[in-house]
């Protein structure tokens, strides 16, 4: 299955970004980003709530969008296309 | 079509993007476009002017992020009400299955974001550059000084638009009033900024530019919602039984005379179908159930002196002319299980007592002696005023005659949301301390607002 430019990057952006919302709700109603600046490492000191929010929110996207583009290499370079064998197996 | 189970997606995906034509939906008349007008009124202005009202000397509608607090009207919740916003979020999700299973995707037709904005980005498409066939035009008119002042005030406005959609929708984050008056003075700091723009990014990427695009290759919903449907589920569906065969005639023409069905094959369903497919396929999970092509086709039946309803609101089972059943089980237990979460959620919002008390003993002694023959326990105490406002509470304890607490001495002053930590020391006369004795500390306010909570714990003698 080869690469398809825009669709490809859509598939890692946008549900790495739906991923990221979720995490970040839950991480932070749990953590407050504050916490970070007054009991985390030194490069956090001086950190404001808003820019922990959204550091918080950038690095969940990051991760989740690894792992999208992880998925969607992996599908793209596979020989057979997994859709195309599960099809021809089960199907009608 | 018999059946209501939309068809798959398509198996390649490789003419996505590329290949999507751009969609000119046709401007329509009818109940459902009036209702979906109404719809886009209520909803936007509910989002734009929320934000602006005040309740008891601060925003109404505030999820106060900055100060980890939200403001919803008269409540205040913290981090700590997280149990709150989890049930909201359950009860939101049961009831999308509810009104899925039921009508199909009333939630795409009517209410969600990206149908919402479109519309409004489209009235503005239509009122800068005209009408379905008007816009064709222009697209493929070479580039001229009327192409271009009709081009460039529709993107004016809808960078505009979204911009503002951006800073409303940050102004529910942080308090929307002194946001306003910062960006007035370009005083926006970075974050907000950078929030303000990736809000407004997003709307101008979604309604004015990907639209149908994101109904179609970028929603979980539309590809999940089929496994809530079934044969009784209300959708728009082509009556093909009486449709077919299609084909033009003559106004006034009796159909069955010329063995033609009730189509004429105008195309007005397609053309007023904002994500571009023909409902006369079947239904098809790009189908955002908004009605146009109802609107569409009544209209056509109307022009031609036939019954309304060729398109229509209907079910499989009715289609095949089987009884519907509108009551379900499946219906059944989705409403069991909202009325089950909703009580859950009025019934703990009702009992909230905004404070936590938690009793934690001191772990390195049971006792300590201490001078005049008293027998002391020490404990810490964690207390969170869950209030939107200070407060002077007193601690007291029973449970055991004779124990009188030593520390806190005094009232203790509580500011609304912090975590507060103090150690405590309770004491009582050796002779009547041997042993373990449960017993209740209670922390209430003294300012007559009647808040208190209770907690159990031990104190604890040495051994008789
Ligand atoms: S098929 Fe009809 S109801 Fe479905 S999206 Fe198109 S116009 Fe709307
Ligand atoms: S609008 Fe009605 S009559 Fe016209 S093509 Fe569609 S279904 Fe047929």
């Amino acid at each position: 299955m080869p690469f398809v430019r825009g669709l490809d990057l859509a598939l890692v952006l946008w549900p790495s970004f739906l991923a990221a919302c979720g995490a970040s709700l839950l991480f932070f109603a749990a953590v407050d980003p504050a916490l970070l600046r007054d009991a985390g490492p030194r490069v956090f000191a001086g950190l404001e709530r808003e820019a922990g929010y959204a550091l918080g929110f950038l690095f969940f996207w990051a991760v989740a969008a690894v792992a999208s583009a992880l998925s969607v290499y992996l599908i793209r370079t596979a020989r057979t296309p997994p859709a195309a064998t599960h099809a021809a197996s089960d199907e009608r | 079509m018999a059946s209501v189970t939309p068809l798959p997606p398509p198996a390649s995906p490789a003419p996505f993007y590329a290949a999507a034509a751009k969609v000119y939906p046709r401007e329509i008349d009818g109940r459902f476009s009036r209702l979906r007008k109404l719809a886009v009124v209520l909803l936007l202005g509910l989002f734009y002017g929320l934000a602006w009202l005040d309740w008891n000397g601060h925003q109404g509608l505030l999820f106060d992020l900055p100060a980890r607090k939200f403001h919803i009207f008269g409540l205040t919740l913290w981090p700590q009400d997280f149990l709150y916003l989890t049930l909201l979020l359950i009860v939101a999700a049961l009831s999308l299955f509810f009104f899925t299973a039921l009508a199909g995707r009333l939630w795409c037709g009517y209410a969600c974001p990206q149908t919402v904005w479109t519309e409004l980005f489209v009235w503005i498409e239509q009122w800068t550059e005209g009408s379905r066939s008007q816009r064709m035009k222009l697209d493929r008119a070479p580039w001229s000084a009327a192409k271009l002042l009709r081009k460039g005030t529709k993107q004016l406005l809808w960078v505009a638009l979204a911009l503002f959609t951006g800073f409303t929708f940050v102004g529910y984050f942080t308090p929307i009033r002194s946001l306003g008056s910062q960006l007035l003075s370009l005083s926006l700091g970075p974050w907000q900024s950078f929030w303000v723009l990736l809000y407004s990014l997003a709307t101008y990427g979604n309604a004015g530019f990907l639209r149908e695009q994101v109904c179609k290759y970028m929603c979980p919903y539309a590809r999940f919602q089929s496994a809530m449907f079934d044969e009784d589920t209300l959708v728009i569906s082509y009556d093909g039984k009486r449709g077919e065969p299609r084909g033009a005639r003559r106004r006034g023409t009796e159909p069955r005379s010329l063995g033609l069905g009730d189509c004429i094959d105008c195309t007005m369903c397609v053309q007023a179908c904002p994500t571009g497919i023909d409902i006369r396929a079947g239904l098809q999970y790009e189908c955002i159930a908004c009605g146009a092509c109802i609107d569409a086709c009544d209209e056509v039946m109307d022009k031609m002196g036939s019954a309304r309803g060729l398109i229509r609101y209907t079910t499989g089972h009715a289609l095949q002319g089987a009884r519907t059943r509108l009551l379900r089980p499946r219906l059944l237990v989705y409403a069991l299980l909202i009325g089950g979460a909703v009580g859950v959620l009025t019934f703990s919002l009702l009992t909230r007592t905004p404070l936590i008390l938690d009793v934690l003993r001191d772990r390195n002694a049971l006792y300590r002696e201490v001078h005049g023959g008293l027998i002391e326990n020490a404990y810490t105490l964690k207390m969170i005023n869950l209030d939107d406002r200070p407060h002077r509470y007193r601690l007291t304890v029973s449970g055991m005659p004779g124990l009188g607490i030593v520390v806190p001495a005094g009232d203790i002053l509580l500011p609304p949301g912090s975590v507060n930590s103090i150690p405590a020391r309770l004491a009582a006369a050796a002779e009547a301390a041997g042993g373990v004795h449960h017993i209740v500390l209670t922390l209430a306010t003294v300012d007559g607002s009647g808040i208190a909570v209770h907690e159990n714990t031990r104190f604890i003698g040495p051994s008789p």
